[in-house]
């Protein structure tokens, strides 16, 4: 507990600051969404526009997390339990989305896949078309979200070592049951939260999906494109409430990620108490 | 079931981990593999268990050749150092581990794997932990369930790497009496690792002492002790005091100090170095006529019936001595701190000029 005026002064400054900062305009998006009643909140919701961006939005983040979700985990596996040349190396690319800008990650995709692109063109040709469709703006998401689950998972990995698996093939299991019986427990609350990382950020994202998507109303909207076209619409009831449902999603994860450590804590705390 | 290893090499990049190794565990026995840090016994260890390949050189179990045999198929017992239990399962559920893993046909139902279990908890006497998780046992606790565990298999091999390393003296000393014990009870040929002299010594019929990717010796405790193959070996048996003088035939000295020693024409007149163990000599106030070795006593610890003195030689030789007493005769040399007191030999191993171990000597 602060003691002093001066804590007291600061523990204040802070929370002040936190209203001011965080808080407060994130209670504001909803006094906006609801500032004509709930009767044009509703409206907007059940718009087509609104329907057909929710749908994508979830659909882009149904197919990334779990692409995502074996990719970081079999990277990990890759990196933490075999010596190779190059092992330093992966290691480092696979920050490349975290360092590059997301608008630079769409337009390099754009200069491949495109179909002025190398690859786009020789595609175009045999009628497959990427850009500004969903397979690019799932590409895209799965690319700048792509370190989530590998970097939670690696340092874990890593400080765990792997006796346990070794004891596992000794006494005669596969590796697949050595996976899912030694490994994948001892993972598990590091994984979810990987996952709960990737899917916030999966249906946030904004900067690579709106170069790639091509900004198709009622196609290719997801719901963070959907919010800036509604607010340049001047419809500001229709933007605030696209917002609120992103904002609630991440609310819901955050509160999800903290009973997700919440839940770790607690049983690790159980498992030191019955020892003492 | 036997275990054979025949010219086994292996190599991390340039260091060389096994420098042809070969070597025979007759069916039953329990054999140390002993040896400092970096001599290669874990890495042997862990090619017979199957979880490194060799660069070259063969495993056999009975007359069956394993060496490309999968690690799962070699149907070994095997224990951690750090003891690798699942801790996400309870001590039950870590025991049933490898009978659950068992494809669908030679899986016993489950109420004869819960007996199985239980019987296999008893035999260790942690019956009554059944429910608790790894982080809630003690060290000596959880290496017990780790070797109920790889014992659920019934394997014929059972291997230990450094079972006792992470525990206090005095659990490691209990736990090996039960090794050892239990070793009797069960008939599994086993090997184990060590870096203990002295586990090594009361545990195994026979012992291996390595260094450096190589085997120094094979022998029983007393033979490796007693007839020590190499200098290596003898180094690493104990403590030692290295003395080191001239020899002219008859005498060997070093500054004032001297021993009349008879070498039976085996060591060359020069350079000569004796190794004395510490509980091979005596104390007194007076030099002999075939052994004067003038010392100052620097201090001394008593534990249990032994008393270890440290001595500084008297102008001759460098470093500090240990000689060993028992209570008994400490407290009849009634001796202070700073005294001066003459060491008397009764068994010198001699070193040659090509630091090979010559023969061992008495004073005469």
């Amino acid at each position: 507990m602060p003691r002093h005026w001066h804590q007291w002064a600061l523990v204040i400054a802070a929370f002040a600051a936190v209203t001011l900062m965080l808080v407060l305009p994130l209670v504001l998006i909803f006094a906006q969404a609801f500032s004509q009643g709930a009767t044009m909140v509703l409206r907007n919701l059940t718009s087509a526009d609104m329907i057909s961006a929710i749908k994508l939005t979830l659909l882009v983040a149904l197919i990334t997390v779990p692409v995502n979700l074996v990719f970081g985990v079999l990277l990990a596996w890759c990196v933490t339990r075999y010596e190779f040349r190059g092992r330093k190396l992966l290691i480092t690319l696979i920050d490349i989305p975290f360092a590059m800008s997301p608008v630079v990650a769409g337009l390099c995709y754009l200069v491949v896949y495109g179909t002025q692109g190398v690859v786009g063109q020789w595609l175009d040709g045999l009628g497959v078309q990427l850009m500004f469709a969903l397979p690019g703006i799932v590409m895209v998401t799965v690319f700048v979200t792509c370190p989530y689950v590998a970097r939670v998972l690696i340092p874990l990995m890593e400080s765990q070592g792997q006796d346990e698996e070794e004891a596992a093939v000794l006494l005669g299991a596969s590796g697949w049951q050595t996976f899912w019986y030694v490994t994948l427990p001892k993972i598990r609350w590091a994984l979810l939260y990987g996952v709960v990382l990737t899917n916030a950020r999966a249906v946030g994202e904004f900067g690579a999906v709106s170069v790639v998507s091509g900004l198709i109303r009622g196609d290719t909207l997801t719901l963070p494109l959907l919010v800036q076209m509604l607010n340049e619409d001047y419809n500001t009831v229709g933007a605030f409430t696209a917002a609120g449902l992103l904002a609630a999603m991440a609310l819901l994860t955050l509160l999800l990620k903290t009973v997700l450590e919440w839940r770790q804590r607690g049983k690790l705390n159980v498992a030191q108490g019955e020892t003492a | 079931m036997s275990i054979r290893v025949d010219d086994i090499r292996k190599t991390f990049g340039a260091f060389t981990a096994l420098d042809d190794i070969s070597l025979n565990v007759p069916h039953g026995e329990l054999v140390g593999l002993l040896g400092p840090s970096g001599s290669g016994k874990t890495t042997l260890l862990r090619i017979i268990a199957g979880l490194e390949k060799p660069d070259h050189g063969q495993v056999f179990f009975q007359d069956r050749d394993v060496t490309t045999l999968d690690v799962r198929r070699r149907k070994v017992g095997f224990v951690f150092q750090q003891y690798a239990l699942f801790r996400h399962l309870t001590v039950a559920d870590n025991v049933a581990f490898g009978l659950r893993m068992l494809p669908r046909g030679e899986r016993p139902g489950r109420d004869r794997i819960r007996a199985r279990v239980r019987e296999l908890l008893e035999l260790v006497q942690m019956d009554t932990m059944a429910g608790r998780y790894p982080a809630q046992l003690s060290g000596g606790q959880k290496q017990r369930v780790a070797l109920a565990r790889a014992l659920a298999l019934e394997p014929e091999v059972l291997l230990l790497d450094e079972p006792f390393g992470a525990l206090d003296a005095k659990v490691r000393k209990e736990l090996r009496r039960w090794l050892r014990h239990l070793h009797e009870q069960i008939s599994v040929t086993s090997i184990f690792v060590t870096h203990d002299q002295e586990e090594a010594m009361e545990v195994s019929d026979q012992v291996v002492v390595m260094s450096q990717g190589h085997i120094e010796q094979i022998g029983t405790p007393l033979q490796v002790y007693e007839q020590p193959a190499s200098r290596f070996v003898f180094d690493f048996l104990g403590h030692i005091n290295a003395l080191e003088g001239h020899y002219d035939g008859q005498t060997w000295r070093a500054g004032e100090a001297f021993l009349r020693l008879d070498t039976e024409g085996a060591c060359p007149d020069g350079a000569l170095t004796l190794y004395l163990r510490p509980h091979e000599a005596a104390l007194s106030k007076s030099p002999s006529e075939v052994a004067r070795l003038p010392v100052t006593l620097a201090g001394r610890s008593v534990f249990g019936g032994t008393v270890t003195v440290e001595l500084e030689p008297a102008e001759w030789g460098e470093g500090m001595l240990e000689v060993e007493l028992d209570r008994d005769s400490w407290r009849q040399l009634d001796a202070q701190r700073d005294d001066t007191l003459y060491i008397l030999p009764r068994l010198l191993q001699t070193v040659t000029c090509d630091g090979e171990l010559g023969p061992r000597v008495r004073p005469a």
